[in-house]
């Protein structure tokens, strides 16, 4: 049963709504803030660039960001308020590095009808006040006492319903604020009002201008010394004061952002839908304002916001587009352009569709997105997971071991790469022509396994075997001396760096040798208890040539131990308890941190700090990494060392912000790694995997991989299609030629690797693509494209004509073989017991592929189901259809077979407005709706009457906070079907802010105990602004508040791991467990995204 | 084509951006995710700010009341009989709740 749910962010959201520039750190430091819907972002302006320093989690949709300068303040204050009437005041304790909560409050009423257009909210210039526009007819002051320090807030009443925009002007001796609005025979007029604080009440401004421009939307007040206002129209820019009144035509755009340049409001920037940034010139003589200038300076990305940062530089953030670092060039480049793009900020929204696909047979899926709007859409891959580029490859079995070795100990490249078998060595190097091939080192013995091998100082070469260590020249490759165990006592294990050697033989003996010029020295050694299974003097300290520490693993006592070298004195140990003994031990530093890292035998992996001087080890971590026995190197990537976890789920261990993190690498089983930096194959590793030594470079270190492919267009619908290795899209294309906007909608077929356009479909002039489907049918196992259409006309309320299209795909080309009719939009298409389920309009269809007596084929209507407002969103699971409506929520149908007939067999009563629907599984189904909510609900078989059976009950309520408008069952991470985490079935959603999710139906234990863990959260991590996490999740819509039950917040959950150790023992205490269980259990979730 | 209104950027510091290095992976590096446990997440208690509980109309009809009330130059010692009648009627209207 599916009905206890973990939702987590796999991908935060990239669409940025908000953005604002000040001095939020400190009076001396510039900051961009940047909102991206329910987070916030705090960048730092510096000689590099932008540096961003904290992603602000909001319990809450952001509907207003403003900084402002509270009196006597010598830095900026952060205004946030939320769609859900809350609202709060951030300052930036810079001692305590902290965000700090000045005020906060609810700004609801009970009674109102929120407004159309958004919510507005504003500061007054002189900080007298906050204006909250939230509600129709009505304007809410927050004022601020003369100390800076809110009162309560009031309402005053507001003539104007159909409010556009409000701002306050600059420079008046009472507030005043200047409204645009539309009046009911639709013409758009500004007016002004002062607030009088002390009545409670507006008074008649200073002025008011009538019979705008139809399209004005935005007002720029303008600061002193000008003051007044700039009313951005579709054709006409207005500048209007008391005094003034100056208009200029512009070209047929509509402007969404704008960015002041200038302290003194002289100029703006203004960004328009087409993407088209300008700069708006006040021309002013002696303070007076004597016209407006407009300059074309070049395209950027759809803008939804515009900050004039400093020195020229400029952020533009996109709900559209990915958000972009430009720079104003002086000059403009051949183009004509004088917008020079330095940074893009892969932004994923609005995601409109995706599917999840396995494009490289790894048996694990990547997500392709729907991403973008107008010219900014594309495809986005979205991959889990580090990628091996593999570059050379060849077939070699039963590897035991692998080492690269340089040929002269100041080489930039390695040589040769060591190769061991369980009863060989084989040496491979690079031959002149760049190639692999099969070598010799005359000093090394080839008969036998090499336990290790390196470099070491004075070009030598070290060469450790079960019965001798060997000390070879790296010049003439022969042997200068060798060092023999005690007869009767081979060597087991063993280690070295470039003038160490550690290793040990039967019976716990600890060998400590150094390597000289030529010569082995025997220098220490120790007998242990027990037998020894790893051992480790990787240098982390200040001489990268040796290590004062050893870390040795334990058989028997299941142990690691710290030694000091050379004396080989016991520092320190640690227990590790169990029955599983350590198998490979490193000591290594991430960001200046030097950890012990301890891999088991049953896949497990322990982590410690690790202090250089006393070698004690504090703080253990344990993580599940696999099943299988892990081997533990280190590996460079971007001059940043990393770890690479050889096992059955090979993995990448780094750092980030001083924490340790695991990134699945997307290889089925490794048995070994080894870098191997070649002149030809630069930054490589080699990998033994399945019978296979392969040499490839690794992608950039990080979690997820998003590559995207610009289309130009919108698309709106994708599916993929196995057969023919293509994916299909349904997109549209807006052409703008003069003042006439036209739209074309095709189908387009993609090759799924390269994503080139192999063919396109034209569909008819105002049809649109609503629904794709690849599927075959019964008796014919040919697959097919079918797209559903809809006639989008004009003068009709809902389409009442559309068609669906079955394309094969031939020769790489669409082809279409057979189209249908509809009565209305075909809005999802499904493959239904070898048939097609069409949902048109408010009807459910069954069509059927007939074949013809000429051959060919058709598709045939056999039944279907009437009775809702519009069938949006359709899945199908064995003979039941489930239905998400327009605003009936969901519906469950039954197809019975024998009498050819679809039947309702229950509802869910609410009225939800349906944004998808999934089938989690038989009893369970899944919706998102229009105010951001998630919602489950159960079919229920065995109820006792007929009204009981025909209801869904709802049984999972959960506030998500953005719009989702997919699922999809799938992961984005390699499952191990004998590991726990495997067998958690997933549902990925992708929502407007580009947000990609993960919802995981979780066993009954695993979700108490997850509950247990987020109440105990929510004591802890307190929501940023004084906003509650509880009332933040809980289910909300016009009608109703209701607590979220049966779901999770993974976000909060997962943020156990980035607590101090206090602040984890507090919460594992409270829950009567150790903090070592909790992170294990929190960390294993974290593998499912 | 050089334009007499493109330059002239304003600066707040000359050293911000000198030094930009495009496609720098440093600057993409998210940031650290801020999870506050500090208890001044909260504000001070007289910083919980709330809307006035008393609808519109009642305000105004309290507020013209107390106006009504307010002593006139022209009639400072005489109050009408109304007026008084009017008075203890605002009292109560002052500490009604507002019509639900």
């Amino acid at each position: 049963m599916s009905t206890y749910n973990y939702v987590v962010t796999a991908h935060k959201p990239t669409n940025v709504t908000h953005s604002c520039v000040g001095n939020f750190t400190g009076p001396q430091e510039l900051n961009l803030i940047i909102a991206k819907c329910t987070r916030i972002e705090i960048h730092l302006l510096t000689a590099h660039g932008l540096q961003p320093l904290l992603d602000v989690p909001i319990y809450g949709r952001i509907a207003t960001l403003e900084l402002f300068r509270s009196h006597g303040e010598t830095q900026d204050l952060l205004f946030i308020a939320t769609e859900r009437y809350k609202f709060c005041v951030l300052q930036w304790d810079a001692d305590a590095k902290e965000v700090v909560t000045r005020a906060m409050g609810d700004v609801s009423d009970r009674i109102g009808r929120p407004t159309d257009n958004g919510q507005i909210g504003i500061i007054d210039p002189d900080c007298r006040l906050i204006g909250l526009h939230l509600y129709d007819g009505l304007f809410k002051v927050i004022p601020f006492d003369n100390k800076g320090q809110l009162k309560e807030a009031f309402n005053i009443r507001l003539e104007e319903l159909q409010v556009l925009d409000i701002k306050f002007l600059y420079g008046c001796s009472k507030p005043t604020i200047v409204v645009l609005y539309q009046d009911n025979k639709d013409a758009r007029h500004v007016k002004t009002y002062e607030v009088s604080l002390k009545d409670k009440d507006f008074v008649e401004g200073p002025w008011s201008q009538n019979n705008l421009d139809n399209g004005a939307e935005l007002l720029i007040p303008v600061p002193p010394p000008f003051g007044g206002v700039l009313i951005i129209g579709e054709e006409t820019i207005v500048y209007c004061s008391a005094s003034a009144f100056k208009a200029i035509p512009i070209r047929p755009s509509i402007t969404r952002a704008y960015g002041r340049v200038d302290a003194d409001g002289s100029r703006y920037l203004l960004g328009d839908l087409s993407g088209l940034l300008h700069l708006l010139v006040i021309v002013h003589e002696k303070e007076k304002v004597t016209g407006l200038k407009i300059e074309l300076l070049g395209e950027t990305s759809i803008a939804s916001t515009i900050s004039y940062l400093d020195n020229a530089f400029v952020y533009v953030g996109s709900s559209y587009g990915d958000s972009q670092l430009i720079k104003l060039n002086l000059q403009p480049d051949s183009k004509g352009s004088y917008v020079e793009v330095l940074e893009r900020y892969v932004n994923l929204g609005p995601i409109v569709d995706f599917c999840v696909v396995d494009l490289e047979r790894q048996g694990q899926g990547q997500v392709v997105t729907c991403s973008g709007a107008y010219k900014d859409g594309s495809l986005c891959i979205v991959r889990n997971g580090i990628g091996i580029n593999e570059q050379a490859s060849v077939e070699l079995q039963g590897i035991k071991g692998m080492w690269s070795l340089r040929s002269a100990t100041d080489d930039l490249y390695d040589t040769f790469l060591v190769v061991s078998f369980i009863n060989e060595t084989r040496i491979l190097a690079m031959n002149v022509e760049d190639e692999l091939e099969e070598s010799e080192i005359e000093g090394f013995c080839s008969q036998v396994q090499t336990l290790f091998c390196h470099d070491a100082v004075y070009n030598q070469l070290v060469q450790i075997t079960s019965s001798s260590v060997r000390l070879v020249s790296s010049e003439s490759r022969e042997l200068k001396n060798e060092w023999f165990p005690r007869p009767g006592f081979s060597i087991n294990v063993a280690t070295a760096n470039a003038s160490q050697v550690l290793l040990a033989t039967r019976g716990g003996n600890l060998v400590y040798l150094e390597i000289e010029n030529g010569k082995l020295v025997e220098i220490n050694h120790a007998e242990l208890k027990y037998d020894i299974s790893c051992l480790d003097i990787n240098p982390i300290g200040e001489n990268s040539n040796r290590s004062n520490l050893a870390a040795v693993g334990m058989w028997t006592d299941i142990s690691v131990k710290i030694f000091s070298l050379p004396d080989l004195t016991l520092k320190t140990e640690d227990h590790l308890g169990g029955e599983i003994i350590p198998r490979s031990v490193l000591l290594c530093a991430f960001e200046g941190i030097p950890y012990l890292l301890c891999a088991l035998g049953d896949g497990h992996l322990l982590n410690y700090l690790l202090d250089m001087e006393t070698g004690e080890l504090t703080d253990r971590k344990k993580v599940s990494l696999g099943t299988q026995p892990i081997t533990l190197r280190t590996f460079s990537s971007k001059n940043t060392t990393h770890v690479f976890a050889a096992s059955d789920r090979p993995t990448v261990i780094y750092s980030s912000n001083k924490k340790l993190l695991y990134s699945n690498v997307n290889l089925k089983e490794v048995s070994h790694m080894c870098p191997f930096n070649s002149a030809a194959f630069p930054d490589s590793l080699a990998i033994a995997k399945e019978g296979d030594l392969t040499i490839g470079t690794i992608d950039d270190i990080q979690k997820l991989h998003i590559r995207s492919i610009p289309l130009g267009e919108h698309a709106r619908r994708i599916c993929h299609q196995e057969t023919s290795r293509t994916f299909a899209i349904c997109s549209l294309k807006y052409n703008q030629s003069g003042t006439e906007d036209s739209e074309m909608h095709f189908v387009r077929l993609l090759d799924d690797q390269t994503f080139d356009v192999k063919s396109s479909y034209a569909l008819d002039q105002f049809e649109y693509g609503c629904s794709i489907l690849s599927c075959s049918f019964s008796d014919d196992n040919n697959a097919y494209y079918c797209v559903g259409t809809a006639y989008v006309m004009p003068e009709e309320n809902e389409p009442s004509k559309g068609r669906i299209l079955v394309f094969a795909v031939e020769d790489r080309k669409l082809q279409l073989v057979a189209e249908k009719e509809t009565k209305g939009a075909v809005y999802s298409l499904n493959a239904f017991n070898g048939k097609l389920l069409a949902a048109i309009n408010q009807k459910i269809q069954l069509y059927k592929w007939m074949l013809r007596e000429d051959g060919t084929r058709e598709l045939q209507s056999e039944c279907g189901h009437h009775g809702h407002i519009l069938a949006l969103y359709v899945q199908t699971r064995g003979d039941f259809i489930v239905v998400g409506d327009l605003m009936k929520s969901i519906s469950l149908l039954i197809y019975k077979h024998e009498e050819g007939a679809i039947e309702e067999r229950a509802r869910d009563y609410n009225a939800n407005w349906m944004s998808a629907v999934e089938i989690l599984d038989d009893d369970i189904y899944l919706g998102a709706e229009n105010n951001f909510n998630l919602f489950t609900v159960r079919k229920n078989s065995e109820g006792a009457t007929d009204e009981e059976r025909g209801r869904l009950e709802v049984v999972g309520e959960y506030h998500l906070g953005e719009f989702v408008n997919r699922f999809r069952h799938g992961s984005l991470v390699m499952r191990l079907p004998d590991s726990d985490i495997g067998q958690i079935p997933t549902v990925i959603f992708g929502t407007v802010n580009g947000v990609i999710g993960v919802i995981a139906s979780l066993p009954q234990e695993q979700y108490l105990f997850m509950e247990k863990l987020q109440a105990n959260l929510r004591k802890v991590i307190k929501g940023v602004g004084g906003l509650s996490h509880e009332q933040w999740r809980s289910f909300y819509n016009e009608k109703k508040t209701a607590d979220s039950r049966n779901f999770l917040d993974g976000d909060l959950i997962e943020s156990f791991l980035d607590l101090k150790k206090n602040r984890m023992e507090e919460i594992a205490k409270a829950m009567n467990v150790s903090v070592e269980e909790v992170m294990k259990r929190v960390e294993e979730l974290t593998r499912l995204h | 084509m050089g334009s007499w209104s493109v330059g002239n950027w304003p600066s707040f510091d000359p050293h911000n951006f000198s030094q930009l290095r495009p496609n720098d992976p440093s600057s993409k590096k998210t940031p650290i995710t801020y999870h506050p446990t500090h208890d001044r997440t909260l504000p001070p208690p007289d910083q919980i700010i709330s809307s006035e509980a008393k609808n519109i109309l009642l305000r105004q009809f309290y507020q013209r009341g107390d106006e009504k009330l307010r002593p006139k130059r022209a009639a400072p010692e005489n109050l009408a009989p109304e007026q008084e009648c009017k008075h203890p009627r605002a009292s109560v209207a002052l500490s009604s709740e507002p019509p639900k």
